[in-house]
């Protein structure tokens, strides 16, 4: 699943610059000051043809903001996102529509993204059915064979979704996302609402079709187990920003931003001949109204610095493909030494 | 320390429904020894949960019907107390922290109130006695700001915050067993980290037994000292933790460990266990995981096999289980 290095630097197939998404938060009264929940700030990636792009983050992180700025079903406040070099949200409604057909998603929670009122042929054949065009003997066909392609039997085909278990679902919800034979898949943390004996089975799944019809993944997480595993690039993201971006093995052979590392020793191994150190964040997540002015993840980091509460990080390449926000990493200017902006503070306990 | 704090006997508990009978759990023994933490594995419908929930008497019959040998707490039959008297029990002698903290806790009632409510119950302590022992209990979990945050309702709290909460509600009057039913399942990462945290050293300070009920088996390997391993509604391994993960001799217990995504794996094609749990209603013969098993032979559709006693302590539900060799 190794993608050659000269098609890592061809084209992106999909293109994000500077994007940022905020939500704007009802107002308390008529007069009270208009605020914003910031969920993606100034986000940059390309995600190239054919590979599997992780996007690791805890919940309300944005990734799921991220996620749907992506395909276009949000509109990013600023910045533009490009599919196959066109940029997303200035394309004609008709060609809006067919880029649409060409980037699908796979959602988390498979008991609510299947109308329960609707027969697995409903389910697979509404998208055929709405971009429209084909015969019933043909989307009966198509339907079947996508139903064998993802390990259901032909029986299954008039059977709502409530007889089946939460893995033969998002086969379902597989097969529905890859029915109008797609380019581009967005898979939102697909396996996190299924038994652990089923992770694999999915996982292989997604893995043979992806193999099979040369697809591109966005692949968003927060199991950076599984990340490492199928993933070529990836994306830490913590409260809307990015905390570290680049190649996956070089991430984690050389884990820089203290939140990638404490996410990375929050992974409980089941390894129990080894024990490692653990990295305890202290507080939880704050709230993406009126974000932290400097690094955003300041207040939780063990090892913040004077300056990094006013301070912004900004992304700087340590290696080729592997880019961190940190003033660890990037330093002070030796004004800001000379203020004293690099002494560490004792992260405030609590949120 | 030989005497179990919590002894089980043939847990039996059956579903009557419509279609059938579903049986959840199929004659369950489980032993908890004093200050030990033991952890009941396994899938979504295996009858963890029912188990749990039947060791604390909170089924109610109807709908379920079931059926115990033996329930004993630190000695005492709790088998035949009345309602009344398992009342006075729960909260004081064993108490459960639950998996959504957000339906486990009253929404119109501040947390601090629900936890003096525990004290005022199994305690003679005044009421502002008893908020004083919440604020301590609070701030025992990590609560910061505690006498504060004893005012807040439950949803002005995060996730890991109403978890803390909750598990400070069941320590409270320092019971002798602690039932946790996946209590970080729905918590992030980094918090899961946090809470799991404040879990073991509230049970290892305190030497309080904890039952922990799970599908997550890193939170197993971190937590437990004894592992039970259970698939629909019986028990296939028993083992302590280092031996089960090690060694895994039921062929079940082998899937779900290689099917687990380690840090330490190169890329490459995820192991995986065949098919899906089967449905409570329609079991298959024999030994119930036999159409998934890859070491699956003669006796195994035909009849079920009995928990066998192994060296150690162990004990493998099995006809063919591994052997001490690793075959990975």
């Amino acid at each position: 699943m190794i993608v050659s290095s000269d098609s890592r630097h061809s084209d992106p197939l999909l293109e994000m610059e500077s994007v940022s998404v905020n939500f704007p938060v009802k107002r308390p009264h008529p007069f009270g000051r208009r605020r914003w929940i910031q969920a993606v700030t100034d986000v940059t990636l390309q995600v190239s043809e054919g590979e599997t792009y992780g996007i690791v983050g805890e919940s309300g992180c944005g990734k799921s903001t991220l996620a749907n700025a992506m395909i276009g079903m949000v509109r990013p406040t600023e910045g533009t996102v490009r599919f196959r070099g066109d940029d997303l949200f200035s394309l004609k409604p008709k060609a809006f529509k067919d880029a649409r057909h060409d980037m699908q998603m796979i959602f988390q929670d498979p008991f609510s993204s299947l109308n329960p009122r609707f027969t697995v042929y409903d389910i697979i054949k509404e998208p055929l059915y709405i971009r429209g065009g084909a015969s019933e003997a043909a989307m009966t066909e198509k339907v079947l064979e996508l139903l064998r392609l993802v390990g259901l039997d032909e029986e299954d085909l008039h059977r709502y979704p409530s007889d089946f278990s939460g893995g033969q679902r998002q086969r379902i919800g597989i097969a529905r996302a890859i029915v109008l034979n797609p380019r581009f898949l967005v898979c939102d943390e697909p396996v996190s609402g299924l038994d652990v004996s089923v992770h694999a089975q999915i996982l292989n799944l997604l893995m043979e079709i992806q193999k099979s019809r040369n697809l591109t993944y966005v692949f968003i997480s927060h199991n950076l187990a599984v990340v490492k595993n199928i993933c070529q690039d990836m994306l830490v993201m913590y409260l809307g920003k990015t905390m570290e971006i680049g190649v996956s093995n070089a991430i984690f052979a050389n884990p820089l931003h203290p939140y990638t590392k404490a996410l990375l020793s929050a992974v409980l191994d089941i390894d129990v001949r080894e024990s490692h150190d653990r990295i305890l964040l202290k507080g939880d997540t704050p709230s993406p109204i009126d974000p932290p002015r400097g690094c955003r993840f300041w207040q939780r980091c063990p090892f913040a610095m004077i300056g990094c509460e006013t301070i912004p990080a900004e992304l700087v390449e340590v290696e080729r493909d592997h880019q961190v926000a940190c003033h660890l990493v990037s330093g002070f200017s030796s004004e800001q030494r000379a203020a004293g902006l690099d002494r560490l503070v004792s992260p405030p306990s609590g949120g | 320390m030989t005497d179990p704090m919590l002894e089980v006997r043939n847990l039996k508990v059956a579903f009557p429904c419509a279609g059938g009978v579903i049986r959840a759990v199929e004659g369950i023994d489980l032993i908890t020894k004093k200050a030990e933490c033991v952890a009941l594995v396994g899938e979504s419908g295996c009858g963890k949960s029912v188990t749990a929930l039947s060791i604390m008497k909170l089924l109610r019959t109807p709908p379920s019907v079931s059926r115990i040998d033996k329930l004993q707490l630190d000695g005492r039959d709790l088998a035949r107390l009345t309602d009344r008297e398992m009342e006075r029990v729960r909260g004081r002698d064993m108490a459960m922290i639950f998996q959504d903290a957000m339906t486990a806790l009253n929404p119109v009632m501040t947390v601090g109130k629900q936890i003096d409510e525990v004290y005022r119950r199994h305690t003679r302590l005044s009421r502002k006695d008893a908020r004083q022992q919440t604020v301590s209990a609070l701030e025992l979990v990590g609560v910061p700001e505690a006498s504060s945050r004893a005012n807040s309702y439950p949803h002005e709290l995060s996730g890991g915050m109403r978890q803390r909460v909750l598990i400070a509600l069941a320590f409270a009057c320092m019971p002798k067993l602690i039932i946790a039913d996946e209590p970080t399942t729905s918590l992030d990462v980094t918090i899961q980290a946090q809470v799991l945290d404040v879990l073991k050293s509230m049970q290892q300070d305190h030497d309080v037994s904890a039952l922990l009920i799970t599908h997550d088996l890193s939170v197993v390997v971190n937590m437990a000292d004894t592992v039970y391993v259970m698939y629909s509604g019986k028990i296939v391994e028993t083992a302590a933790v280092q031996g089960l993960f090690l060694e895994p001799r039921h062929p079940y217990t082998q899937g779900l460990l290689a099917s687990v995504p380690r840090l330490s794996d190169d890329k490459q094609a995820f192991v995986q266990i065949p098919d899906t749990v089967p449905h409570p209603m329609r079991k298959p013969s024999g030994c119930y995981f036999h159409p998934r098993c890859s070491r699956s032979s003669i006796p195994c559709p035909q009849r079920m096999p009995r928990l066998e006693p192994l060296e150690n302590g162990r004990q493998v539900r099995c006809w063919h289980p591994l052997h001490q060799e690793r075959e990975m």
